[in-house]
Formats: structure tokens, C-alpha cells, sequence
């Protein structure tokens, strides 16, 4: 069933500093939406808003979940997660001493997720074949590449209906990096998610994104509703292409 | 057989037994402090308590010590569950846990001394059972049943708590909520119900590890802080964290202490077991089996 993100008019930023302002946009049921911007633009702070990390100061966030809307502003994370939102965050933040194993029945700890450990384990493991091998090795022992894999694989073993994935891109290797977006449209094909995925890389996200938003300044400068449209627009080509 | 071969193995004999016996007490300090962070050093005086418990259980009631606080367990954990929420909303969410959380529990510690004080008088207090008393005797060597109920009990009680934390989402959680708060709560967990339920079960621990301490001497209310410093070196020799390198930790020292006063006499133990510890960190900085 549907699962959609709507974000209107969101004011958020850390105390005193504003950082997004009167944000507006919307992932529907079924597609791969990229964020895209440069450094520091307010990509990791709305994907924050969304996950209930950072508290917005105004406007709302509605997720449709298999049918029902919930309101996110309020929630804590835990709660957000709770209702099928996972998010794998900048950074990838596993736990470094735990094994990846452990890494990923923990992110099955959603009463809802621990109906389907076996299958979505068997799936992961499919899909990453690198994990099953390294299954009894600590998490933090592992390359950046295998990392990421790990931090995906985990955030699926909440057996998530939407996924909001931080710049799956950053500290990968080139080859490494359209291998993983790649992976990313494998996870979200098989497992018919609905995705938000920020990025700085724009020709690898344009790859797999059905369409996108740039992020300038805390602010959507361009809503492109296609990948062609993006590709196309002026402003991107100066920001990306430097053209 | 010559008398010092006879003295070695029955030294080496309740130096492991009384090893079970560090590891009861140790393991609350391994949860708290070493999964958790928390610098818990009122550990003893829950530990007291315990003791107090098994005291009032035996000696009024007519009940086996151990069987006591196993009757009052899910009230320890009750009391661990409701110490971790007033150190968190008074020091841990202010981002403050360091010197004030520490003297929290300092004033925790002083407060269960003097209520026991004031309660129990500051006499010796002691239990009875049928195996205080008794040895096994195998030949080679003398099992004093006193110290081998505590060591069987106290292993019990470290295998079952492994297994939870090994085998279940809360267990694993707890593993992890050192290491990423933050990181847990997109597990769907919340990190600070994790913490309480942790809390309140490293307490349940100082419940049974009371019996114990009761069971094999005499107590009065202040004998808790002779163990403060033995505890936390058990917990850092083994590796934070690990249960397994704490019990052999907490086994290495009984053995080492119990050698040294059979052999050096009782004042040396203490000097003997700090001196593992600094050869062990200087060797392994991260213990004996920590990650
Ligand atoms: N924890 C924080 N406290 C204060 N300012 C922050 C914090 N995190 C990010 N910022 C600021 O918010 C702005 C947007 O950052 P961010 O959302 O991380 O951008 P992006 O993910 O697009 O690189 C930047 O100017 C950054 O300096
Ligand atoms: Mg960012």
C-alpha cells in the first residue's frame, strides 16, 4: 500500500541559527526523490526534521504509512522509526564494537520487523553477499564500502515502508559509489519502498532518482520533475557541471 | 603429600571459589559502568543491602539467605529502575554526568550506609544455613561448601545474564547504547528505557551478590566500600564490557589474593591484586577481553 512524505513550509535550524526556510516538498508512494545540494546547504538538517532529530520551529511533516497519515513534527525518533520510516544517516553510525550481525538484528528491534528476521536477513545477505561473509566480524573493522552495506542491510531489517538515506556517497571510492547507488535501486525495487535520498553527487543520484529537489541555502531552489528536467536546468549546470 | 603442595591447592581451590563469589559483585559494575558508562560507585552499598535483606529473611523469617533475595528481586530491580530516572533527569540529560553524577551516587552510598547504620546498629550481623559450616572433602583438597553454593549460584547467574544480552533485542540494545544513543533510537529503541531496564537489573545483581557476601562473613554496614576499589579493577582488567573477561578477572584476582595470604599473609593481597592489574593494562590496554 501507499507510503508518501509531504513537508510544507518548514522553518528548522539549532537554536538560534536558522537553517531551512519555508521548505516544501514531497516524496510519492513508490519513487526516489533526490535532495540535492552542495555542502552545507540544509540537505542533513530536513532529513534531521523528518527523523524527529531536529525539532522544527514551524510548517508540518505528513507521512502516509500503508494509508494512514501521521503528523512527524512532535514524535521522537524512535516513534518515527516505529511507524516504518528508516533512515541511514551521515556517517553511517553502526555500532563499531558490535558484529555486523549484531548490527543488523538490532535493526530489527521494531516489534513489526522481528515477524520477518529470516527473510529479510536472507535478503540482505543476497544482496550483499560481503556481509554474510563478515557476519561474526566487528562492524568498525570493516572498509567504508562494506560499511555503508551494513548500514543499509541494517536500516532494512526494520522491514521499513520509506527510507531516507543521508549521502550513501561520501568517503566511497568512485566505483564504489555507483556500485551502491545501484544497490540502493535494487533495495528499493525489491522491497517496494519509498525513497529520499540526499546526495551532492548529482550524476550518480540522477541515475536511479525519478525526480528532485535542490536545496540552496536552506531553501528549494528548483523542483525538477523529472531526472531529464534536472539535467536540463541552468542553475544545476552551473552548481554541478560548472557550466 | 608435603604440607605446602597440600596449603598451594586448597589456596588455589578457594581462590577460585571466592573468584565466583568477586563476580557476583563485579558484574553490576560491568553492566553499570562498563556498558552504560555510569560510574556507579554505590554498587557496594546496594550489594549491602542485599546482605541486609538475606539477614532479615534468615533470621526472621527462617528462609534460605540466597532464596530471600530472590524473593526480593524484582524489588532491587525496581529500586535500580527508579536510581538510573533521578541520575538521569538530575545529571545525565544536562549532559552533567561526570563529577556531580559521580557525587550522586557518592551521596547514594552514604544514605544507604547511615539508614542501614541507623537501622541494624553497626554489629556484625550473620546468617545461618546448612551448608555454612560444611566442606565437601575430595581428597586432594577441601570444598568449603560456604564459598561453593556462592560460586555455583553467582556462575548461574552470569551465564543467564550473557544469554539475555547476547540472545534478546533488549540485551543487544543494551550492548549498543553505550556505543550510539543517538544511532539506537533509529533501532526504534529508546535509549533511555534501555539504560533503566539495564540499571535496574545490574542492581537486581547486588541483591544476590548480598547473599553471597553474607553467606561467606559476617557484615556490618560499611564493609561495602572494602570492595569498591577490588570491583572496579575486576571490571577494567577483564575489558569493559565483556562478561567472560570479567569472570576470569574476578577469578584471576581470588586466586591471587587467596595465594598471597595462605602464602605472604593477608596484607600483601591487596598490593598483589593492583599489581595484576597494572601488568595486565600495561600488556592490554583494553583488558583482557574487551573489544
Ligand atoms: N549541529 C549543528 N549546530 C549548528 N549548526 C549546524 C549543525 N549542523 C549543521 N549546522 C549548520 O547548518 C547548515 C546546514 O547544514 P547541513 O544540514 O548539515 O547541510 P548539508 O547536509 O546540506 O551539508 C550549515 O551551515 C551548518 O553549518
Ligand atoms: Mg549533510
Amino acid at each position: 500500500m501507499a507510503s508518501s512524505l509531504t513537508v510544507a513550509n518548514l522553518d528548522a535550524g539549532y537554536g538560534a541559527v536558522r537553517v531551512l526556510e519555508d521548505v516544501s516538498l514531497r516524496v510519492g508512494a513508490g519513487e526516489t526523490v533526490a535532495l540535492l545540494g552542495t555542502n552545507g546547504n540544509g540537505k542533513s538538517t530536513l532529513m534531521k526534521s523528518v527523523m524527529g532529530i531536529v525539532r522544527p520551529s514551524a510548517g508540518s511533516i505528513a507521512a502516509e504509512i500503508d494509508g494512514t497519515t501521521y503528523e512527524l513534527v512532535g514524535r521522537s525518533t524512535e516513534d518515527i522509526v516505529d511507524l516504518g520510516i528508516a533512515f541511514v544517516p551521515e556517517g553511517r553510525r553502526l555500532f563499531p564494537k558490535l558484529t555486523v550481525s549484531e548490527n543488523l538484528l538490532l535493526g530489527a528491534f521494531r516489534p513489526t520487523a522481528r515477524t520477518s528476521i529470516a527473510r529479510n536477513m536472507d535478503f540482505c545477505f543476497e544482496t550483499f553477499p560481503r556481509l554474510k561473509e563478515r557476519a561474526r566480524q566487528l562492524a568498525g573493522s570493516m572498509s567504508g564500502g562494506e560499511q555503508q552495506m551494513l548500514a543499509l542491510a541494517r536500516a532494512l531489517m526494520s522491514a521499513p515502508r520509506m527510507l531516507l538515506i543521508d549521502e550513501p556517497s561520501v568517503g566511497l571510492a568512485p566505483l564504489l559509489v555507483s556500485r551502491t547507488i545501484d544497490k540502493i535501486k535494487e533495495l528499493k525495487t525489491g522491497y517496494d519502498l519509498t525513497v529520499l535520498m540526499a546526495e551532492q553527487n548529482f550524476t550518480q543520484a540522477i541515475r536511479i532518482a525519478d525526480r528532485g529537489y535542490v536545496i540552496v541555502h536552506g531553501r528549494i531552489a528548483f523542483a525538477g520533475e523529472s531526472a531529464e528536467a534536472l539535467n536540463n536546468n541552468d542553475m544545476i549546470r552551473e552548481f554541478y557541471l560548472g557550466a | 603429600m608435603s604440607a605446602s603442595l597440600d596449603l598451594l591447592i586448597n589456596a588455589l581451590v578457594s581462590g577460585l571459589l571466592l573468584g565466583g563469589f568477586y563476580a557476583a559483585v563485579s558484574i553490576g559494575i560491568a553492566i553499570a559502568f562498563g556498558m552504560l558508562d555510569i560510574v556507579n560507585i554505590a554498587h557496594p552499598a546496594f550489594i549491602l543491602l542485599g546482605s541486609y535483606v538475606a539477614f532479615i529473611g534468615n533470621s526472621v523469617f527462617g528462609i534460605d539467605p540466597i532464596l530471600a533475595t530472590l524473593i526480593a528481586l524484582p524489588a532491587f530491580y525496581a529500586l535500580g529502575m527508579l536510581a538510573y530516572q533521578v541520575y538521569y533527569v538530575a545529571f545525565e540529560r544536562r549532559d552533567d554526568q561526570s563529577l556531580r553524577g559521580l557525587s550522586f551516587f557518592f551521596g547514594l552510598l552514604f544514605i544507604t550506609e547511615v539508614t542501614l547504620v541507623l537501622t541494624f546498629g553497626v554489629d556484625y550481623r550473620l546468617v545461618k544455613a546448612s551448608y555454612i559450616g560444611p566442606s565437601l572433602n575430595l581428597g586432594l583438597f577441601d570444598l568449603p561448601l560456604r564459598l561453593l553454593v556462592p560460586f555455583l549460584v553467582s556462575m548461574a547467574m552470569v551465564v543467564g545474564l550473557q544469554l539475555f544480552l547476547s540472545h534478546t533485542f533488549v540485551g543487544r540494545a543494551i550492548q549498543a547504547v553505550a556505543q550510539d544513543q543517538q544511532a539506537l533510537r533509529l533501532m526504534a529503541a529508546n535509549p533511555i528505557k534501555i539504560k533503566r531496564i539495564a540499571f535496574g537489573l545490574s542492581i537486581g545483581t547486588a541483591a544476590l551478590a548480598g547473599a553471597f557476601l553474607i553467606i561467606i562473613q559476617p557484615v556490618e554496614p560499611s564493609i561495602g566500600r572494602e570492595y569498591i576499589g577490588r570491583v572496579f579493577a575486576i571490571c577494567v582488567l577483564g575489558g569493559l564490557g565483556s562478561f567472560p573477561g570479567m569472570v576470569i578477572a574476578a577469578i584471576t584476582l581470588g586466586v591471587a589474593e587467596s595465594l598471597t595470604a595462605t602464602f605472604l599473609g593477608p596484607s600483601w593481597a591487596p598490593a598483589v591484586a593492583f599489581g595484576i592489574l597494572l601488568v595486565t593494562l600495561a600488556v592490554r590496554p583494553s583488558g583482557i577481553l574487551g573489544r
